[in-house]
């Protein structure tokens, strides 16, 4: 089986974006006579001339992205206008999206989930899957064990996707957990991504004093 | 009242006569009015680096257009988000400059009706409105698709969803909108 992959990180390859797939890629390739190849869209913009031949000639197409203001970010949406010359030219491509957002509740993803289900119809392909993951944010101050688990999933999904050509339904609304969190979770929650990940990284770059800063008007 | 168009259109929208109009008519009724033109800004696309919340609180790492945009919206009662329907949504070009405006957020999170979402950085945010152009492959569903996350994205950067409307709706329609808020 032939996956392409197109990966629409602003952060090209160094982002959260990219460990996840790294994981499914890894899973997908568990089977033997699987082929991945993957382009960076940044890299490419304005014309995406590489990412529209891939539309083309790809069989499976994943695109990948992280939320950004609760939608694609807008060199994503960049990369899907240069695709509607595209409409209708590779009608047999499964095309998939997986979206990941750094808020730790999965359900962030699901309304740009739809709009991505969508393109697919508009370009006339076939619509193949959505993998949506919150929690990423999280992932460089989780405890490793917690990450380790992440990684795990997206494997799995990948190795039964690279064995079947389909997503598994019960391992995706399992690395979607939490779709949303109890008001238990929220309280737990909240308190260790603001200290252990923004007022840490905020320490080390010696502005933690400054994190209200109003550069835009102090009475603003 | 201080209302901003962001206008994301090209420059054969229908768009842009509207928005002309519309600041015209809502500058009568005794309102501040103005637009952004994107096409004519020059700003970079987020990279997401996120120095604006851990390294320069409140400021963007990159020093150009979108340091305008960034004032004026937050400077705004009323910002309308203006741009045609491209491939669904609205344009690149608009999408590009909503994604810089998280320097007027703060990292933090707080719980909001049960959701995870930023804290504000400033004292008040503006409402938000759409104004869409509809092209001729768009449908309702885009619409509704539009709708459901610009509340979201409304509800993201501390503010809410007041309308939206088309510009194949009547010019007054819009400014009623906008002056009624």
């Amino acid at each position: 089986m032939r996956l392409s992959i197109i990966n629409g990180s602003p952060r090209g390859n160094s982002g959260n974006t990219q460990k996840l797939l790294e994981h499914f890629i890894s899973g997908f390739l568990a089977t033997e006579g699987n082929t991945v190849e993957v382009l960076y869209s940044i890299k490419d913009r304005p014309d995406f001339t590489p990412e529209k031949e891939l539309f083309l000639n790809a069989e499976r197409l994943l695109i990948a992205f992280p939320l950004y203001v609760d939608a694609m970010p807008g060199t994503v949406k960049e990369l899907f206008e240069s695709f509607a010359p595209l409409k209708g030219k590779n009608p047999g491509l499964k095309l998939l999206f997986m979206i990941q957002c750094g808020f730790p509740e999965t359900h962030h993803t699901r309304f740009v989930a739809r709009y991505c289900e969508k393109l697919a119809r508009r370009l006339e392909c076939e619509p193949a899957g959505l993998i949506c993951k919150g929690g990423c944010e999280g992932l460089s101050v989780q405890p490793p064990a917690l990450v380790d688990k992440v990684f795990q999933r997206f494997y799995e999904l990948g190795k039964a996707y690279g064995e079947t050509g389909e997503l598994d339904d019960r391992l995706l609304a399992k690395l979607a957990y939490p779709e949303h969190l109890t008001s238990e979770q929220l309280q737990q929650v909240i308190p260790v991504v603001n200290n252990f990940l923004w007022d840490d990284w905020m320490k080390r770059n010696n502005v933690l004093q400054k994190s209200f800063d109003k550069p835009y008007g102090a009475d603003l | 009242m201080k209302v901003l168009f962001i206008n994301g259109s090209g420059s054969d929208s229908s768009i842009n006569g509207f928005i002309r109009y519309a600041i015209d008519t809502v500058s009568a009724h005794g309102h501040d009015a103005k637009e952004l033109v994107l096409r004519d800004m020059k700003y970079s696309p987020c990279r997401g680096c996120f120095n604006c919340w851990v390294k320069t609180p409140g400021t963007c790492v990159y020093k150009d257009d979108g340091d305008i945009i960034c004032k004026e919206f937050i400077t705004s009662d009323m910002v309308i988000l203006s741009s045609p329907v491209i491939m669904g949504y609205p344009s690149a070009l608009a999408k590009n400059a909503l994604d810089r405006i998280i320097p007027l957020l703060h990292p933090y999170l707080e719980d909001v009706g049960g959701e995870v979402h930023h804290m504000k950085r400033y004292n008040k945010y503006p409402e938000l409105g759409l104004l869409l152009e509809k092209l001729e492959d768009t449908d309702s569903e885009d619409i509704e698709i539009i709708h459901d996350i610009f509340k979201r994205a409304a509800l993201n950067i501390q503010g809410s969803l007041k309308f939206m409307k088309f510009t194949d709706s009547p010019v007054e329609e819009v400014v009623h909108a906008i002056i009624n808020n």
